[in-house]
């Protein structure tokens, strides 16, 4: 299944479709453990990304790009650095938030490589993590600023709080839980179909696929 | 006594007095020549604080990393200031202030390739690239990487400025016979493709900081010699180790390391006087082979 997003000039995929090197670690549609003992779905539809140019020239939102909620580091699986790409539809919703903070701050957002998407192979990824549904993003500075410090990271927290009541900021600290050099938004655990997507599948066929792209992974059930 | 013997001996009578110079402080030299097979030393398997030496063995980690397929040297990483001490896990930064490039801070939040990140830990001496390198590989694979090809006399525990595990007695240490050995292993490919062992010595070649070897070798051999070496300065070290290369001959391997609380410039001085001592024997033993 593949559709063009009018808005964004992108394809859209049902990743249950692609290629296994790919789908195996994006796990579409799997469902993960959280730390806290909760499942989740993880997303089926991706924005498909030809190249960095692509990523790069695609606005999200006046002032986030693409490319910013896609950058990862060699911790990501290999076959998922190599183009094209694959980011969860999820992340125009991100975006749009990110959007609104960036509006009340009124200065530049940062986000930190591996802070926007990342696959739940990623080795830097805990099971459950909203980055895995593209909807977390790792605030690293603000206008120039670097948040690492328990003022700025809880100020701006403040305000993230306060325009985005069912988001999640995660509290200053040391510990698992909290963070210490950023600042990081969630919105939970959404997930995105377009429209002109269809989610009708042959249900013991998409069973069975879920199946196998799940089979061994620690802290994922088809 | 033949000339050699001669510039021998000089060199060990006028080390010992350059060590007892230091006063309370340590001096600690070795020597190999690939020509000549010439290997001396001055108390080489003392052990120093390695300040920013242990950056050489962390360069053999990474590429022996890089030579198990782990990632290459184009491979981006994550720039990101923030490391677990391994005395007790909490977190630490490196001091911008302290460290002397600008340019690995300066990505702080966006990613680096990892050979780029090698350059800065070696050429200008990035404290935090080399802590970023030094978690990419592990130390315990660092470790392993050097004990792999017989290296003994360098200890790797951590990464740099991790200030409780130094209060807490943890440093990186090496010897000078360790830090010859390392380098000998880099220049002869022990483990390491021709390709990996190129990359590292192009990349110490590149240095800049003068460190003691360099200033301390007679001025017409300065200006054709070209020196593959790492410094180390912390307030009571100051250390340089390399590969000098002369024309019309293979190298030689050197190692100074030098501590003594107060001025660093008593040390550096140490450090190129035994360098053109140096230099002067291993001259007279090549010719002589």
């Amino acid at each position: 299944m593949m559709v063009a997003n009018d808005a964004l000039g992108l394809p859209v995929v049902d990743a249950l479709d692609l290629p296994d090197p790919v789908s195996r670690p994006l796990q579409p549609g799997a469902l993960m453990r959280t730390r806290d003992g909760d499942w989740h779905r993880l997303p089926r539809f991706f924005f498909e990304v030809d190249s960095w140019q692509t990523a790069l020239t695609t606005q999200l939102t006046a002032h986030f790009g693409l490319w910013e909620l896609m950058d990862v580091d060699l911790h990501e699986a290999a076959s998922l650095r190599m183009f094209p790409r694959y980011v969860p539809c999820a992340v125009t919703s991100l975006a749009a938030a990110l959007e609104v903070f960036r509006l009340e701050v009124g200065a530049t957002v940062r986000i930190a490589a591996n802070g926007g998407y990342r696959s739940p192979t990623h080795r830097g990824s805990r099971s459950g993590s909203p980055h895995c549904w593209g909807t977390a993003a790792n605030i690293y500075a603000i206008g120039g600023e670097p948040l690492d410090t328990e003022e700025q990271i809880g100020r701006y927290g403040a305000v993230a709080r306060r325009l985005l009541p069912f988001g999640w900021v995660r509290p200053y600290g040391h510990a698992a839980g909290h963070a210490d050099d950023h600042l990081h938004i969630d919105l939970g655990y959404a997930t995105m179909v377009p429209n002109g997507i269809s989610e009708e599948d042959d249900e013991a066929d998409q069973a069975r696929r879920l199946d196998d792209r799940s089979a061994g992974t620690s802290g994922v059930r088809p | 006594m033949s000339r050699a013997e001669h510039l021998q001996a000089t060199l060990a009578s006028r080390a010992g007095e350059i060590a007892a110079g230091l006063g309370d402080g340590a001096l600690g030299v070795s020597v190999f020549d690939y020509l000549s097979g010439f290997a001396w030393g001055l108390d080489g398997d003392r052990w120093f604080h390695a300040a920013s030496t242990i950056k050489v063995a962390i360069l053999a980690g990474l590429f022996d990393a890089i030579e198990r397929r782990r990632f290459t040297l184009d491979s981006r990483l994550h720039v990101r200031n923030r490391f677990l001490s391994v005395l007790d896990g909490q977190p630490f930064r490196v001091d911008a202030r302290r460290d002397a490039d600008d340019d690995v801070h300066a990505s702080i939040g966006k990613t680096m390739r990892v050979g780029e990140l090698a350059r800065h830990m070696i050429v200008r001496s990035s404290n935090l690239a080399a802590n970023l390198l030094l978690d990419l590989v592990g130390v315990e694979e660092t470790r392993g990487a050097l004990a792999a090809r017989d290296i003994t006399g360098v200890d790797v525990c951590r990464g740099v400025e991790d200030e409780r595990a130094f209060e807490a007695g943890l440093s990186n240490r090496v010897t000078a016979d360790g830090i010859v050995g390392l380098l000998r292993a880099i220049r002869d490919g022990r483990g390491f493709s021709p390709e990996s062992s190129k990359a590292m010595i192009d990349i110490l070649m590149d240095q800049e900081f003068a460190g003691g070897i360099a200033p301390g070798l007679p001025d017409a051999i300065r200006a054709v010699a070209r020196v593959a070496h790492k410094t180390g300065d912390i307030s009571t070290v100051s250390h340089d180790a390399g590969l000098v290369f002369l024309p019309g001959r293979p190298p030689y391997v050197v190692a100074i390391l030098a501590a003594c609380a107060g001025d660093p410039s008593a040390r550096n001085e140490a450090l190129a006087a035994i360098s053109g001592l140096v230099y002067d024997a291993v001259a007279a033993a090549g010719e002589a082979a």
